[in-house]
């Protein structure tokens, strides 16, 4: 438990709290970011502590960097015997130097008056952990002979796993005590780092470097302007570069999509002989109802009547469906005269199928938003969604001989006349000469 | 043409009297905070002398300003671009404390709380830094009215100049003299110190040419104490940052003049804006250098020009600028009439604080006169002046005598013409004569005597509206900051 809190969860909390420390500090207390160089009090014995001092840890720094960026490159250098003695004879007199210069430090914070009014707690905290850190170092260095070589396929596959999310300790678990303790050194100086003087790390001016010498800031209305395109532009490319991300991601995830998709083509998986079955009966349905649509439409293009019902199947309560000619849905009624009433069943509103039930001020209702039609002028009621009345359809009657007995067109001028006394043997029709002339 | 618009200044060394009341004013309103007792962003000098810190012109040993790299490009005297980033651990050009001198106060508690005892208490003097007893061996001015010669007066930078035998006579007791240095930051045009900051925390403002340190992204790497050839900035130990003359922008902004020009006794301060031209800073400042005078001189815009305007313009300088630059005293000075003059431009920073140089010090002894009226040596006197013509010359105007005497007779002449006017004893024709070997007319010296004897305040100090209401906020917003403004610490340091 000790160990992976010490070898997992540790780093992961001090890599954390340093960047949201830092970051913290940065925004939150910009005024307290400093140095606080020491110099202006004290200055003579200051150059032989922080020199020797920064220069050593810059250097022992670069060596600890350059082993876990590159360690093959560096592990084969390091197999010739000359190189290897001489980065260890370097790595040491920059231990030396680095004791040296903290110890320095130490005694001026100690000794001299004036500093001591600058001197806090957390100053003494820091120093006396950077000496037991460097002091362990030096240990590890000469107590187990060539660290510089053995660190690459040790500490830096540790250092990588714990990069990569994967924590691994087993390399790290065995180590001998002076080595894990240098390791757990390094990770509290990084977990003190944002609240202490050793903030300062974060402010190395390397931009320096590259800036124009002179700094003039503008504030007047004209630069105003200027600042405002200079930020609408830096706001564009954020802006830009966050949609390009955007676009980037959304692209990726389609391609992970597609490439599974392919790849679940090409790997054929096997499906259950019942999940099969089913999916084939389903296919089969589907086609069976495609063929019967189309068998319909096939009817419609070649007849020129289609039979609807006989007259004695029609009510005035319950409407009949069919199909026109148009393949749309029709309703067909008897009315108080005994004549057939046929209207198209597609509500003008969304083009719902309506419903067939006629109620007791003989409308039918279109179930979708409510429109009732009247069955005799095929009119909505006021106020209903459905603005134009449903067409009605031309049909013809014929008695058992097949002889026409009566027709009305679709602008219901009718023809002929129904015998009661034959009524019931006659049969509906519609025709599509009839629809066609409307 | 680049045109910018700078409030500068002009000290007339003739009518300072020494009194120290402007670093007074100034201390009480800026620095008198914990880690800033030591600093004086005002302060004045005795001349010769070593000034504040000590030997602060000694540029071998701190290495300000800039320098020229085979007599052609302008680096730092201070450090490389590199050498910056070395010098961040350990600075061996930055003065330390005992350069300047330890801040105390004294114990006035004790006066009030000792014991009953035999001696009357007293108040000893306190370490303002440590709070511990202090045997106080050096202050801020420690050299004022030429106290301590030997060890200050002597050791004068400027004197390096001067041969040996010209170094004793100045000594002899008849002849000693003296002059007062007022000093504040010079918010120069080429600022050695912005240029030095690691932290790109140093900047100069465009539209005033004020020179600020924005507290929030100073680092305290120190780089610009050593790199400012004037001292002028001062590192604050408790904060752990570094602090400057601001010329009082919070006043200033306010249409005020800063406290140390408010409060001058002698009225020798005059404030008002110069235009110049950006672009041939790094040109002129590559000069050599008894040419450096007058090639600040030349890249300072005439304000009436057309085109001078029209540049400004572009460059978002308003109107009312304009106007106070063409009527700014300063320009008279510095430009029209060619009196006042910059202090070290030797250190190629381009400063825009400009002094008149005194004339009484100067003044020769001719028999039992203290002023020489022989007819035909109205001038002579320079030659046999007190404090050295080359003495002058090494603080304003890099060696070139001929600078400072023209000045200096300039000045000379309007005297002779306000005597004539005033007194009667000298001839017209005579003074007319003067004026006209002088380089100047009877109007020019009624308008210099005017200026210089009896200015009123709006005429020492030509503020322009800065309209901070249009800026947009330097440190922080307009709305946000209302109702504070200026410098402090707004919180502890860690």
């Amino acid at each position: 438990m000790l160990e992976l809190f010490a070898f997992v969860g540790l780093p992961y909390m001090a890599i954390l709290i340093c960047i949201v420390g830092v970051v913290w500090r940065l925004r939150k207390d910009p005024y307290g970011v400093t140095s606080l160089s020491s110099q202006f009090l004290e200055g003579k014995q200051l150059r032989w502590g922080s020199l020797p001092w920064h220069f050593g840890i810059l250097l022992i720094f670069a060596g600890h960097l350059v082993a876990f960026l590159i360690p093959g490159m560096w592990q084969s250098l390091m197999s010739v015997p000359w190189l290897l003695v001489s980065v260890e004879v370097l790595g040491i007199a920059a231990t030396l130097l680095c004791l040296i210069g903290l110890g320095v430090l130490f005694f001026r914070r100690l000794t001299t008056g004036k500093l001591q009014k600058t001197t806090k707690l957390a100053d003494f905290v820091v120093t006396s952990l950077l000496i037991a850190q460097v002091a362990l170092g030096l240990m590890v260095a000469g107590g187990y002979r060539w660290g510089a070589s053995w660190s690459t396929g040790t500490l830096t596959p540790y250092v990588w796993s714990l990069v990569t999310l994967s924590p691994d300790v087993s390399v790290v678990r065995d180590m001998p005590l002076p080595i894990q303790l240098h390791m757990t050194g390094a990770w509290l100086i990084l977990l003190i780092l944002p609240f202490t003087r050793l903030i300062h790390m974060v402010s190395v001016p390397i931009h320096y470097l590259f800036r124009s010498p002179q700094k003039v800031v503008w504030s007047n209305p004209r630069r105003h302007e200027q600042a405002v395109t200079a930020r609408v532009t830096q706001e564009s490319r954020r802006h830009f570069l966050k949609a390009a991300f955007g676009l980037g991601t959304a692209g990726v995830l389609l391609s992970v999509g597609v490439l599974d998709k392919l790849g679940r083509f090409f790997q054929m998986p096997g499906m259950h002989k019942d999940e099969e079955a089913n999916l084939l009966e389903t296919r089969l349905r589907r086609l069976q109802l495609t063929a019967e649509e189309k068998e319909l439409e096939l009817e419609r293009m070649r007849a020129e009547e289609i039979f609807v019902a006989r007259l004695s199947e029609l009510n005035g309560q319950a409407g009949k469906y069919f199909i026109d000619y148009a393949m749309r849905p029709g309703l067909a009624f008897k009315g108080e005269d005994g004549w057939p009433m046929l209207l198209s069943a597609k509500c003008t509103h969304l083009g719902c199928t309506v419903g067939n039930q006629v109620d007791a001020s003989g409308r039918i209702l279109c179930p979708c938003h409510v429109s009732y039609f009247d069955i005799k002028t095929g009119m909505p009621n006021p106020g209903a969604p459905a603005k134009a009345p449903l067409d009605k359809i031309a049909w013809v009657v014929r008695d058992q001989n097949g002889s026409e007995v009566a027709t009305e067109s679709a602008r219901g001028s009718r023809t002929g006349r129904i015998d009661v006394a034959i009524a019931d043997t006659c049969s509906l029709y519609i025709v599509k000469s009839l629809t066609l002339e409307a | 043409m680049d045109i910018r618009a700078q409030v500068s200044m002009v000290f007339h060394l003739d009518k300072c009297i020494g009194c120290h009341t402007c670093s007074v004013a100034c201390k009480n309103v800026w620095t008198d905070r914990p880690g800033a007792e030591y600093m004086w962003w005002n302060n004045v000098e005795t001349k010769p002398g070593t000034g504040f810190p000590h030997r602060w012109e000694d540029q071998d040993r701190y290495q300000g300003g800039w320098k020229l790299r085979n007599g052609k490009q302008l680096e730092l005297k201070s450090q490389s671009k590199l050498g910056g980033l070395l010098k961040l651990f350990y600075n061996p050009n930055q003065p330390g404390l005992e350069d300047y001198y330890e801040p105390w106060t004294y114990e006035y508690e004790n006066l009030f709380d000792a014991p009953e005892g035999d001696d009357q208490p007293t108040a000893i003097p306190i370490s303002q830094i440590t709070g511990e007893e202090l045997k106080i061996e050096r202050g801020p001015n420690w050299d004022d009215d030429l106290s301590g010669s030997p060890k200050y007066a002597a050791n004068d930078v400027n004197y390096d100049a001067l041969s040996e035998e010209e170094r004793q006579q100045l000594f002899e007791i008849q002849r000693v003299a003296f002059m007062y240095l007022p000093r504040i930051c010079n918010h120069c045009a080429n600022p050695s110190c912005v240029a030095s900051c690691p932290s790109g925390a140093l900047y100069k403002r465009g539209e005033d040419g004020i020179v600020l340190i924005n507290q929030d992204v100073c680092r305290g790497w120190r780089a610009c104490v050593s790199a400012c050839p004037y001292k002028k900035i001062y590192y604050n130990w408790v904060t752990g940052k570094s602090e400057k003359c601001i010329l009082c922008y919070p006043r200033l902004e306010t249409g005020q003049a800063p406290a140390c020009f408010h409060s001058c006794v002698g009225r020798i301060r005059y404030l008002g804006v110069l235009l110049y031209d950006a672009d041939r800073i790094t040109s002129a400042m590559s000069t050599a250098d008894p040419l450096l005078v007058e090639a600040q001189r030349d890249i300072i815009c005439d304000p009436n020009d057309e085109n001078v305007i029209a540049s400004a313009k572009a460059n978002g300088i308003s109107d009312e600028f304009l106007e106070a630059a063409r009527k700014s005293p300063v320009y008279k000075y510095v430009v029209k009439w060619k009196l006042a003059l910059p202090l070290h431009i030797e250190y190629r920073t381009m400063p825009m604080l400009f002094y008149v140089p005194p004339l009484l010090p100067v003044m020769g002894k001719d028999g039992d006169q203290p002023y020489d009226h022989a007819e035909e040596s109205f001038f002579s006197s320079l030659d046999k002046s007190r404090l050295s013509i080359q003495y002058m010359a090494r603080m304003f105007s890099a060696g070139n005598e001929s600078v400072v005497t023209s000045s200096l007779r300039k000045l000379m002449a309007v005297r002779y013409y306000k005597r004539m006017q005033q007194v009667g004893d000298l001839q017209e024709d005579k003074v007319k004569r003067i004026l006209r070997e002088a380089g100047t007319t009877p109007e020019e010296a009624e308008e210099i005597y005017l200026l210089t004897a009896v200015p009123t305040v709006h005429k020492r100090y030509v503020l322009p509206p800065i309209q901070r209401e249009e800026a947009i906020g330097t440190s922080c917003d307009v709305q946000d900051c209302k109702g504070s403004c200026g410098f402090g610490s707004r919180s502890e340091a860690k």
